[in-house]
């Protein structure tokens, strides 16, 4: 590695997303770095910049024009989908997220599930592929667009309900299966529709989360969905689970999938062992109490630990409180590159 | 009675810590054997035999109070242990509080008519922005079974309603709940809500959720951290006897 950069931030991130060498170590938030002072800033407000592919693109573009990462995710919350199958929706103001009204599920069953005629033209598809277009236009080839498709586990909570799906598992797992399976068309549709705008990459958030299911879970439900994703979704995927995740990590790394964005909760360099090289991995600078709450040294100890460690991209380790200082933010590329220039001047 | 069931002493095995076994344990020194199936069938999460055990044991004579202790709450303190060691997650902890509740359908409306002055009142709710209520209405249940009275506010619940809602009870316990690190300052926002209002004072404030941590309360401000639903209820139970104490 060398201190002057002679890769563009694209080249940059697909090259960690391959595990190839690298100018210096990139910094991309697979999820989400909008902030309220963001919005402010470019007049792009939560819930209109989900709704609408130029705002989208508008408030997606600060995550490299004003914070100096190398990449731009226009899908900023985990709802896309959802509101266009016709859950009820929750859409909140500026300083809130949009979020589904789980506790009003619109499906029961596997039988139930069913991609709505039109799907990929709902308003709330069209502003994250139409963003991707107008985003892949203005900033031209040089910066990475990283999509985001959700998971079938993710898509469950939302149309089954969260209690619900999980009582599903225990009392009948082969419905369970039936369940996600059918749900992978949806993740498919719309990760491909990602992919056609543009999408460099694409995030696969699946949230069996570490604080919710165990390893064995994530390896019984979910290991071979996420190894036939790859084969269908012709794009690097970046795995995103919450949670203490170590013990998924080494089946995760054998799913075929690109890179892994971690959690806070797991620390770096165990992290980096348990993949064992079989997967790149993405994180995993803490939110609430260090981006949030706290100031820039904090954030550069954590950006230290995880390069030291050899995290392949640097990145918030989820979506970011909506009220995270824009300073706090732009601290993790000036770390990484002070870091860069410290250990190869 | 010791413990005489063999698939409770199975489960036993699962507390490692030998003065939380001793502890636990001693949860069934005066139970009847039935007190201890009906804990296994809840363990197991077994809502059907649950319902049907504690049926019988009410119309053979006990007070709905040993049935609670001794038989659900019993058992939910192993089920409590299994998960804080991740020796099980939510889904089984899920199907447990379904048969604990299959159970308090027959419970609950003996205690209501007893007329037995609750320990406590406690405000719980899920802050601002979050949907998720799993945590929270485990909590509940359990703070429930401990004699507690439980105003649940639900999700997406504003400071202004957390404030409104001590108010109106009268309340000294408030719990707040998230899953989300995005909706976790939320929880510092009610708690310098209650300060506007000047309500600190009056109320002891416990916070909770998977992505949370100890440290995170502190730099909220919270008066303490409940890493999980036993946690919650000792919290609360230490909260009460404080405000009889003060």
């Amino acid at each position: 590695m060398d201190n002057k950069e002679t890769m563009t931030s694209k080249e940059r991130v697909l090259n960690a997303l391959n595990m190839k060498p690298v100018d210096r170590t990139p910094v991309a938030n697979p999820t989400s770095v909008a902030t309220v002072e963001l919005m402010d800033l470019v007049d792009a407000p939560f819930p209109e910049a989900c709704q609408d592919p130029e705002l989208a693109a508008r408030l997606a573009a600060t995550e490299y024009t004003e914070l100096g990462f190398d990449c731009v995710s226009p899908y900023f919350s985990i709802i896309q989908e959802s509101s266009a199958l016709g859950c009820d929706m929750q859409w909140e103001g500026k300083d809130n997220w949009p979020t589904v009204r789980m506790n009003n599920p619109i499906w029961k069953s596997s039988s139930d599930v069913k991609v709505p005629q039109g799907f990929l033209e709902h308003r709330d598809i069209k502003a994250i592929t139409e963003s991707i277009k107008i985003l892949r236009q203005e900033l031209g080839n040089d910066v990475a667009i990283i999509g985001k498709t959700m998971g079938p586990w993710t898509l469950a909570y939302h149309v089954f309900g969260v209690e619900s799906f999980l009582l599903g598992t225990v009392d009948d797992p082969t419905e369970t299966m039936k369940c996600l399976e059918k749900l992978t068309e949806i993740s498919i549709l719309m990760g491909q529709a990602q992919i056609d705008a543009g999408a460099d990459a694409l995030t696969f958030p699946d949230h069996a989360t570490g604080d919710l299911v165990s390893g064995e879970y994530y390896k019984r439900f979910l290991q071979d969905i996420h190894s036939q994703m790859v084969d269908k979704l012709p794009s690097p995927l970046i795995l995103h689970i919450c949670g203490k995740t170590i013990d998924r990590m080494p089946y995760i790394a054998q799913t075929g999938m690109a890179s892994f964005h971690f959690d806070s909760k797991n620390d770096p360099q165990e992290a980096m062992d348990a993949v064992d090289g079989g997967i790149g991995l993405v994180g995993n600078i803490n939110n609430p109490e260090t981006l949030y709450a706290r100031g820039p040294s904090e954030i550069r100890n954590e950006v230290y630990k995880c390069l030291e460690a050899g995290v392949q991209m640097i990145a918030p380790e989820c979506a970011i409180p909506l009220a995270t200082k824009i300073e706090n933010l732009m601290e993790i590329p000036a770390a990484v590159k002070e870091w860069t220039a410290e250990r190869h001047p | 009675m010791p413990v005489e069931n063999e698939e409770l002493e199975a489960q036993l095995a699962f507390v490692t810590n030998p003065q939380e076994q001793q502890h636990i344990r001693s949860l069934w020194d005066t139970a009847d054997p039935l007190m201890q199936q009906i804990s296994v069938s809840l363990i197991k999460g077994k809502n059907e035999e649950v319902y049907q055990l504690t049926e019988k044991a009410l119309k053979d004579g006990f007070s709905a109070n040993t049935v609670l202790d001794d038989g659900l709450i019993a058992g939910m303190a192993i089920v409590g242990v299994k998960f804080r060691d991740n020796l099980i997650f939510v889904p089984e902890v899920l199907v447990a509080a379904r048969a604990m509740k299959a159970g308090m359908e027959h419970i609950e409306p003996i205690l209501s008519a007893s007329g037995v002055e609750p320990i406590g009142k406690v405000i719980m709710g899920t802050v601002k922005g979050d949907l998720h209520d799993i945590g929270k209405n485990l909590c509940i249940m359990m703070l429930r079974g401990a004699g507690f009275d439980v105003i649940d506010l639900g999700v997406d619940t504003s400071s202004e309603e957390f404030i409104e809602a001590v108010e109106e009870n009268d309340a000294t316990i408030l719990g707040m709940s998230a899953l989300l690190t995005t909706t976790m300052p939320n929880m510092g926002k009610t708690i310098d809500a209650f300060e506007e209002v000047e309500m600190r004072d009056f109320v002891k404030i416990m916070v909770g959720g998977a992505p949370l941590t100890q440290e995170f309360s502190d730099d909220m401000g919270a008066d303490g951290y409940g890493k999980d639903a036993i946690s919650c209820v000792d919290l609360a139970k230490s909260f009460a006897t404080e405000s009889k104490t003060t």
